[in-house]
Formats: C-alpha cells, structure tokens, sequence
C-alpha cells in the first residue's frame, strides 16, 4: 500500500475536538537503498551537540603547545594531549589560533571564553551570556521533531548542576547529571519502544495535550483584547506552546521500527565524586546513553558537560584540585611546559575520546551515529595558567550526514571563536547566515570543512 | 632673511607622530611630545636563573620558594592530623574551587585568622633575594645603600624585590612570572590602560634638560592585532583621574630619561593592591629607535597595602596557588620596609620598589579628543569625583575569606572540623 506521506509531511487529524499538527520521525521509507540519504536524495537530518570541558589544554607563553598540531589540513599528527583521539582521528577536525575578542570588555575568567563561543558576544557579566547559546537556534532549526527538542547532561559531579546552554542569557537550562537520571529521562515513562509490538498512545501525553490545545483555542479572542506589547508577549508564549505540542503530538505517534535503537538497561546508581576517573565513568555512561537516545530518535540537539570552566576535578588521593594545579605549576625550564597540568588535561581529553568512541560504536544506516552528528567541542580558555583567550582549543566531531570534511587541522592567527561556531551552525544546516557581533561579528564560515 | 621665516613656519606646522623621534608640536608649552602606551608592566624583579622560571640562581640560591606542607602548617598551627587531612581534601564539601578552604585562615594563636592578624602567629618565613644584582632605580641618592644593576649602576634600591623576589608569584625571567602574565593579560585583554605622555622644552628630545613624563589613565581600550600582540599607533583620550595621575620632571641623555627630582605620584598597580602609590619617586626610560618606551618608574610604595591587596584577593586562594603563607608575606614587607614619609627616624611604612615598563607608540588626545596632547599637564582639576571602587571578583571577600552564606557552620575558630562518620562526605557545611 502506498501512502501520500514524504519526509515533509505532517498527521494532521483531531484529537478529542482539536486539531493536531504532528511532524514525522525519519522513517525507513523515506531514505534510499544505501540508508544514507533520503529518497528525493536529500542528506539524512543531522544531530548537533556541544561538548565542554573545563581548563583548556596546554599552551606556554613562549609558543609551545601540546595540543596544536604543526600539519595543517588532512593528515595532523596527535599531540600529546589528543591522544585519546587517535583512534577517530579522522572523524575530528582540530581548530587552534582561534580567540575571543572583546572590544574592551575584560576577561572575565572562566566565562568569557565559552560564553562568546555560544552567544557570540563577549559578556558583560561572569553570570550571564549577552544572548541566547546558539545551541538554542539550532534546536530551533532541527530539533522539533523528536521527544526532546534539546538534552543537556553534566558529568561533572560539581557542586551545583553545570549547563551553558540558556535562550534568555540569564537562565541555563538544568542538566541531567547521572545515568540512572538520564536513562530515566531517556527510557522511563513517556518513552516509546520503536520495536515495541504492542504500542498504544500514552492516555497521558492525550490528557496534556488537550490541556495545551485548550489553551491555544481561546488565542485568538485573547490576542484581540490586549496591547501590542501584550500582543507580542502572548505570541512568545502560544509559540512555546506549540512547540510543546509538537512534542507531544510526536509520542502519540507510532514510532517507526528502528534497527539501531536497543533500549538499554538501567544504569545503577554509582557515588558522586568529582575525581578524574569518576568524571571519566560518568562521562562515558551518559555517552552511551545519550548515544542510544540520539539512535532512537528522542533528540537531535543536546549539550554535554564534562566539567565545568572552574573545574572541580582532582586526581583521587591529591589534595590539590586541576585547576589549581594549572594555576599554580610552575613551566619545566627542560619540558618546557607544565608537566602535570599537562597530564591532566590528555586525561580529561581521554573523556572526550570515550564520548566520540561511544557515539561512532552505534551503527546506523551506512554508518554511525557519530557520522551522522555534529559534536562542537570547546573549553573556557586557552592557557589556563593565565586565564588566556587565545588559542581556545576548539574541534569539531563527526561528520554531519556527510557535510563534514573531517579530519583536517584548521590553523588561523588570531581568528574569532565565532567563526568556528558559525560553521558548526551551517554545517547542522541552521538558517544563520552570520553570528556574532562586533569584533566578532562574522559572515564567514570555514569553508575548508564543509562538504 | 627667506630663510628664517620658512623655518619659523615649518615650527609652526602640528604633526604629531606617536613615539617618533621627529614628532613636533605647537604648543607654547613644549617643543616636543612622544605619546605612549603601556602594553606591559610588572614589578622590576631581577631573575638570576639561566632557565625556567623556579630554578635555582644567583638570586635565589635555594631556587622559588617551594609551596608549603599544608598538613602541615595546619597541624602546627594546632590542627589533628586528621584534621588537617580532611581540610586539604577536595571530597570536603567545606572546599570550594572558587573560594578555597576558608578554615585555612584560622590557624593563629587560638585560632584567630592570620590573614587579619598576621602577627598572632610566628613568622612562618619567606626566603627572600640573597644576590647582589637588582633592577629598578637609586631612589635615595646614595650609590652605597642597595644593589648593583644589571648594567653596573651603584645604589639600586628596591627593597620590594629583596623581600618578595623568590615568591613565585614574583619570580621568573621578563615577562613570565606568573602575577606578570595574570595581571597583565588583564590589562590587555581591557581592564584598564595608562598611557605616557613625554614633553620637552628642548630642540633635541633625545637631549633635552627641560622635559616632563605625564602617566594618565585612558578609558580606551587597547586593541589586539592579529597576532594577538598590541597594536602600536592606536588612538587613546586622557581619562582625568582623581586618583590615578603622575607628573614627574626629567632630562633626557642620548634618548634615556632620566628624574632630575623626585615626585609623589599614584599609578594603576598591575597586581591586587590596585592603587601604586609611589613617594619620591623617579622614572628611567629609554627612547628606543623603533619608537617603543621601556624602563623603570619607581618609588616608595606603602608595603601594608601590599599585605592586604593578597589578602583580599581571597587570601586561602592565594596561598595555595602562589605557595606561600602570607603570614610570612606581611613579615618579610615589614622587615624590609626601609622608608618613612616621616623622617629617617619614623615608622618605616613604605617599601622601596620599581616597575617594569614596556610602552609602544600611541595617539593621545586630550580628554575632549579635540586635539592631541601637546604637552605635560594634569587633569586632576576637571577629573570626576572619586567613587568606590567596585571589584571587579563576583563575591563578597570579608577577612581574606568568602564566607558560605547557605553554609550551616561557618568556618572559623570554633567550626567542628570533621564529618560525623570517618569516611563520610557529609562534613560540616
């Protein structure tokens, strides 16, 4: 039987008296012979995350690094500290020299870094970003269509919830901070089992879902009666509550049967700790995780916390914290960089590998979830020691459906972050044309990356 | 006849180059103006290594200070072993990675915060310079009191330096000791700036008897060129300051200028103490042919101020990032303070002390940004009155320590110390 649906189509149909306007999961029906790209030939959607860690990676302010390949484009050489990377080397592409300009506004430690590479302006606040995270825009663009329209997970064990991601630049969304919370949230009630056999909708997803069409019923004789500035206001709101219909209307919806996604057990419960290797756990549990969710379709976009910009992480048994450390360690006059320091951060980078490693081991389609993501991955600063804004190490991840020349090393003398964010943007396929402002301000993205 | 007047019209004509060795101005008040900018300031520390930055060396034989034995300064100071395990414990909840151990401070006599009373526990000891060379500025005339210069100069005084030169903070080649990277990637990143204004009455800047080196703040920023070093020639408007202000008379000899009588002046400080007051004080800068300025401004700086500007920069921070006990800080600034503004038989509160300046080629207007300085003036009479200074740390540092206001105990001379249960994570709040 052949049904008048493509990829563009959405259910539209009543749901006790209301319309319901329901977008479609990426079904089987809609790709190719090979799985790679949609019938028409349109690319597979993509998935976009940020990874963040804290505390930078190791520079010297005499020119030595050890993290910033000397090859440039294909075929960079593992430093010290991406050693983790080794074995996906070629799915990461490594971006060094880019730094934050803020038009005379002073650094303010471990914020103004990431707050410009995510809101594109440096910020006059250590509490707030100056904009929306762009992660926001990308939700936007190409997160409607899942049971979640953005994740954010923090594997940090700090001691308050650690998320960069917020719409307003004053509020930050509030992370999922362990498995057993995370499976909850992924797996637990609301979720549907695409290879369930006997799927029925969730009389409680109906239930709210009439609440919220209810509302959007008395709109339009709400919208007549108030002042523009209200007017303005209601809009924002009844835009939010569509999007939550959307959400929503997804789950009433069978989900299409999906090879890739293996409903995983639940994770226990394990001790909060901050140490190295507990963040390394955790972070490597909520990998997996996130990587099943991201193959059974319950997001498209999130945002992962390593650790925070004022890191808590230690080595268990040491009394001194990392971030103390790349303060207070001095530079071996033999090395020629902070021994220690430098250590730490391969071993947090190793966080960053189990993360990428646990995304590509999902295969999907032709190939793998990680090939079918975008990761943006960025820290605070640059050389820590200092609380520096040069030199940010920033990568990008996988190869967004195709659209990712990955692999490569892409060098500038002091470039702005944004450039780097910007290419993330288009290459998940948001409708930014530019992002930043001021010195920041760029229409340009690194086209050397983008297929 | 022709001739004279073409040159009196060509004295006449303002062209003003930053830094330039041929910059003219009209002004009736000088012949000459350089302007500047100060891309790089940091207290004069000779460093007597031949590598590294905490290598042994002729200033410091011994190398750096080493950071201290916290476990054991705590148990010295009282604390039970495991006590002082349990505080140095990143698992404490007590342990913030922003605000440190706030116990920490409570370790003098009966436990009363050292930070605030630094005398209610002995001198925990800072070695201090033993070498014979020093930079910086003879400041009280006499060749036959202080160091020798790198240079050979007799009378170098900076007592600063002697105090507080194998404190790791302080110590390591030009440019790479680690306050000198902080405070001045601060300073360029927009904290703040202060330009140099130099002006003389001669024909010949390089030689000149009658000139005056002006330091003033600018609220412009300084801009970053590609390469991430500061970019020379750009344009900065004199910010009077109430505060913030030296004027100091000079000559220049072969492009060095040089103090012909000291001046009390007060400057931005590169470091916490933020306020760089200097009595008595004198400048040594070169001129140099690429049209940069570098050399010394020094003077006799008030060292409790010093003191307090650590303390209050979140002093259980401080300690264990710089290794230092800052007990043993105030100790060592006291016992090598060598000037009174009383008299020679006064209360030595002020420490002598030099900063290194590196300054490039800069514009410099006058604060209406109507025209280029012409020359050395103050501005003290149009500046604004001062306000309070706000910090610019986004938390509240009372007694050297940012107290957990949610915190169910607080730290201090009778917080309980350890958790409930050996082994539990639940401490005291």
């Amino acid at each position: 039987m052949s049904l008048p649906f493509n990829r563009r189509s959405f259910l539209r149909g009543m749901l006790n008296g209301t319309a319901v306007c329901v977008a479609l999961p990426v079904l089987n029906r809609f790709l190719n012979v090979n799985g790679s790209a949609f019938a028409d030939g349109a690319k597979l959607p993509v998935r976009f995350g940020t990874y963040f860690w804290g505390l930078g990676l190791t520079d010297t302010p005499t020119g030595g690094t050890r993290w910033v390949p000397s090859k440039t484009g294909y075929g960079y050489e593992i430093m010290p500290e991406l050693e983790s990377l080794k074995p996906i080397k070629d799915k990461v592409s490594v971006f060094s020299g880019f730094r934050v300009i803020g038009d005379g506004r002073p650094n303010l430690v471990h914020w103004s870094g990431h707050a410009s590479i995510l809101s594109g302006v440096a910020p006059a606040a250590p509490d707030r970003f100056d904009g929306p995270s762009f992660d926001s825009k990308v939700a936007d663009a190409i997160g409607g269509a899942t049971r979640f329209k953005v994740l954010d997970i923090d594997a940090s064990a700090s001691r308050q919830p650690v998320s960069y991601s917020t719409r307003t630049g004053a509020t930050f969304a509030m992370p999922e901070t362990t498995p057993l919370v995370l499976y909850t949230r992924l797996f637990g009630a609301g979720f549907q089992d695409p290879n369930s056999g006997d799927w029925k909708p969730d009389p409680s997803v109906m239930l709210r879902q009439s609440v919220l069409s209810a509302v959007k019923d008395q709109r339009e004789a709400l919208m007549a009666g108030v002042g523009k500035a209200d007017q303005v206001r209601l809009d924002q709101y009844f835009t939010s509550v569509r999007e939550m219909e959307n959400q929503l209307a997804i789950q009433l919806q069978r989900p299409e049967h999906c090879a890739a996604c293996v409903v995983p057990t639940a994770p226990r419960e394990t001790p909060r700790s901050a140490t190295v290797d507990a963040v390394r756990a955790n972070t490597k549990a909520l990998a997996k995780l996130l990587a099943m969710g991201l193959a059974c379709n319950q997001t498209r976009v999130f945002n992962f916390v390593h650790t925070a910009g004022i890191s808590e992480t230690y080595l268990a048994g040491e009394s001194k914290i990392y971030h103390q450390i790349t303060h207070d360690e001095p530079i071996d006059a033999t090395l020629g960089y902070q021994p220690e320091t430098s250590r730490l951060a391969g071993l947090v980078m190793q966080a960053f590998g189990d993360f990428l490693i646990e995304l590509d081991a999902v295969k999907e389609g032709a190939g793998t979830v990680l090939d079918n993501s975008l990761i943006m991955a960025f820290s605070d600063t640059g050389y820590a020691k200092i609380h520096s804004i040069e030199n940010i190490p920033m990568f990008l991840a996988g190869g967004a459906g195709g659209r990712h020349k990955a692999g490569q090393h892409i060098h500038t003398t002091g470039e702005s972050v944004t450039r780097v964010s910007l290419t993330a943007q288009q290459l998940v396929g948001a409708p930014v044309g530019e992002f930043g402002s001021g010195s920041m301000k760029t229409a340009r993205p690194i086209t050397e990356v983008i297929a | 006849m022709k001739w004279h007047l073409i040159a009196t019209a060509v004295a006449a004509i303002t062209i003003a180059f930053p830094g330039s060795a041929t910059s003219q101005q009209p002004s009736p008040s000088a012949k000459w103006t350089k302007t500047y900018v100060i891309e790089w300031n940091e207290p004069a520390m000779y460093y007597g290594a031949k590598t590294g930055v905490i290598d042994p060396g002729t200033d410091c034989p011994i190398g750096t200070n080493p950071s201290p034995d916290w476990i054991k300064v705590l148990v010295d100071a009282g604390y039970t072993l495991e006590e002082a395990k349990w505080l140095r414990n990143p698992a404490n909840p007590t342990r913030s990675p922003v605000h440190g151990q706030n116990q920490m401070a409570f370790r003098g006599k009966d436990r009363a915060n050292v930070y605030v009373n630094p005398t209610s526990t002995p001198d925990p000891g800072l070695v201090g310079v033993s070498g014979s060379l020093a930079e910086g500025l003879n400041l009280d005339g006499d060749e036959n009191t202080g160091f020798t210069s790198p240079t050979g100069e007799k009378g170098i005084d900076n007592n600063f330096y002697k105090a507080l030169g194998c404190w790791k903070t302080y110590r390591g080649p030009h440019r790479l000791s680690s306050g000198a990277l902080n405070f001045n990637d601060a300073m360029r990143d927009g904290s703040w700036t202060t330009v140099i204004v130099v002006s003389g009455e001669g024909a010949d800047p390089m030689n000149d008897n009658h000139v005056k080196v002006g330091f003033y703040v600018s609220n412009d920023k300084m801009v970053k060129d590609g390469s991430g070093n500061i970019a020379r020639d750009y344009t900065f408007r004199i910010a009077p300051h109430a505060k913030y202000e030296g004027i100091l008379p000079a000559r220049t000899s072969n492009g060095v200028i040089l103090s012909t009588a000291p001046a009390d002046i007060m400057l931005r400080d590169p470091g916490y103490t933020r306020n760089l007051e200097l009595l008595r004080a004198r400048v040594n800068l070169e001129m140099k042919p690429d049209g940069s300025l570098t050399g010394y401004v020094g003077g006799y700086r008030p060292w409790e101020a010093v003191y307090k500007g650590w303390v209050n920069a979140r002093g259980t921070v401080i300690e264990v990032l710089t290794w230092v006990q800052l007990p043993a800080v105030y100790y060592a600034l006291r016992r090598n303070a060598d000037y009174s503004p009383t008299g020679p038989g006064g209360e030595k509160t002020h420490i002598s002390f030099a900063l290194r300046i590196d300054a490039l080629p800069a514009f410099v207007m006058t604060p209406d940004a109507s025209q280029e300085v012409a020359s050395v003036e103050s501005y003290k009479a149009i500046a604004p009155k001062e306000t309070a200074t706000t910090t610019a740390v986004p938390f509240l540092v009372v007694d050297g320590i940012v107290p957990d206001r949610n915190a169910k105990v607080q730290a201090g001379p009778n917080a309980v110390i350890l958790p409930p249960a050996a082994g539990s994570t639940k401490g005291p709040q």
